[in-house]
């Protein structure tokens, strides 16, 4: 299957990423409005992108090697037309949806995820501010069946790449709303804002990669209210430092599944279960968070976010 | 485009826009001029744990906050803020304050500015000697 190959476009992006973001910073400095940038998390987010793409040099090789024992096994070949290079970008985008979800919702796959959304930030540098370890949360299984159905796996990895490629310009603060059909269909500036929200209204909404419809056809779509969103996690990191903004939660799993005095089912749990459990119901999952809020502010309930 | 071209892209790019937003003045540390600006820094991370009584180091870098679970600390996270409690944390003085080791992987290691005579009533208070700054 060497034949087939497509241009790596992340990397052709990388000039369009920088020249888009100074400009973001030009309109910033001279409007005095539109979005924040502070120095040192704006390097950390930078860095964690370049260290992201290394990573995947490093790393591609094992889901490469996934998808082509695929490919080889499957009896389907759907070509290499436009429709099908099309369809497969769709399909794909609902294979994101997924991965992210779970990103949110399976803390070993929010471990690899949680760097993303580590800055309190929301500029165009945050959606370069990508994972070291996606390889480690094994969500390329959610790939298998779009090679198994008979795309090339040199085709899903493009329309993955076009995928971030799209995400890349809704992490912005200078955008308040694209046109109504735009904002009915697409991911935007402002579905996007309210997915990096800490505010218990926007935890665990919009998933979206390209289409916000998935989240709108799986319920967990909150439109952008009057109510500002604040970025960040709902425990924010206390370091710039790369290292540790790509590896603190998975030290934080070793941390609780080698505790003494727990079940084998407790050191799972702290694994797989969603983030913020703990076995002793010491800590905050995003539903207690949400009901904590409504037990503060009842007039929220069934308001958007708290239904 | 080749490898080297893309590093060299890279690095000048993260370098260039590091040393712009600099010159803009967006690199300039988060500061608590007042005891209500700390309180609420405590509040955006902690909504259901109240802060107590409130101590701001003399250079506003950070604040000592008491509440009902132990002494917690507020501290400048560029121009935003973090917060944790300070169980299980580690003093050691240094020439400018204090080092800080919170037993937190995403906030392990901090460096408090403080004035000399600040660092021991805040060391004692880190290290649960004392149950407030006198
Ligand atoms: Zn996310
Ligand atoms: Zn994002």
């Amino acid at each position: 299957m060497a034949e087939l190959s497509y241009p790596d476009v992340t990397q052709l992006a990388v000039p369009v990423f920088i020249a888009a973001i100074l400009i973001e910073v030009w309109w910033i400095s001279s409007k005095k409005r539109g979005g924040r940038y502070e120095t040192r998390d704006a390097v950390t987010s930078l860095i964690m992108g370049a260290g992201s793409v290394v990573a995947g040099i490093l790393l591609g090789f094992v889901a490469w090697g996934f998808f082509s024992a695929l490919w080889a096994v499957t009896p389907l070949d759907l070509g290499t037309s436009v429709w099908v290079i099309a369809l497969c970008f769709v399909l794909d985008d609902l294979r994101y949806y997924w991965v992210h979800r779970f990103g949110h919702r399976v803390r070993w796959v929010w471990a690899s995820h949680v760097n993303h959304h580590s800055s309190q930030h929301y500029n165009l540098t945050t959606a370069l501010r990508q994972t070291w370890t996606g390889t480690f949360t094994f969500m390329m299984v959610l790939r298998a069946p779009l090679i198994l159905l008979g795309f090339h796996p040199a085709m899903v990895l493009f329309v993955g790449g076009l995928n971030l490629i799209y995400q890349f310009w809704i992490h912005t603060e200078a955008i308040t709303k694209m046109p109504r059909w735009f904002e009915a269909v697409m991911n935007t500036p402002s579905h996007h804002r309210v997915h990096h929200g800490r505010n218990a209204r926007y935890l665990d909404a919009n998933y979206a990669g390209v289409f916000i419809v998935w989240d709108k056809m799986f319920g967990t779509f909150v439109p952008e209210q009057d109510e500002k969103v604040d970025y960040g996690l709902v425990r924010n990191i206390g370091t710039f430092n790369p290292l540790r903004v790509a590896f603190h939660e998975w030290q934080g799993i070793w941390r609780d599944v080698t505790q003494q005095g727990l079940t084998w089912r407790e050191r799972l749990m702290y694994c797989v279960a969603p983030p913020g459990w703990s076995h002793d119901g010491s800590r905050d999952t995003s539903e207690t968070i949400k009901a904590k809020h409504l037990a503060r502010n009842p007039q929220d309930k069934g308001t958007p976010g708290f239904s | 485009m080749p490898l080297h071209w893309l590093v060299i892209l890279v690095v000048t790019g993260i370098a260039g826009i590091a040393l712009i937003t600099h010159r803009l003045g967006w690199s300039a540390p988060r500061r608590f001029t007042t005891e209500a600006e700390a309180r609420a820094a405590w509040a955006r991370e902690f909504p259901d744990l109240p802060a107590g009584t409130v101590a701001l180091t003399r250079q506003g870098a950070a604040a000592l906050v008491m509440t009902a679970q132990g002494p917690g600390l507020v501290w400048p996270m560029g121009a935003d803020s973090a917060a944790r409690l300070l169980t299980g944390a580690k003093a050691r003085p240094t020439t400018k304050g204090l080092d800080l080791h919170l037993p937190d992987p995403s906030a392990p290691h901090l460096r408090l500015v403080l004035d000399p005579d600040e660092v021991k009533s805040w060391a004692r208070v880190i290290d649960g000697g004392d149950t407030w700054l006198s």
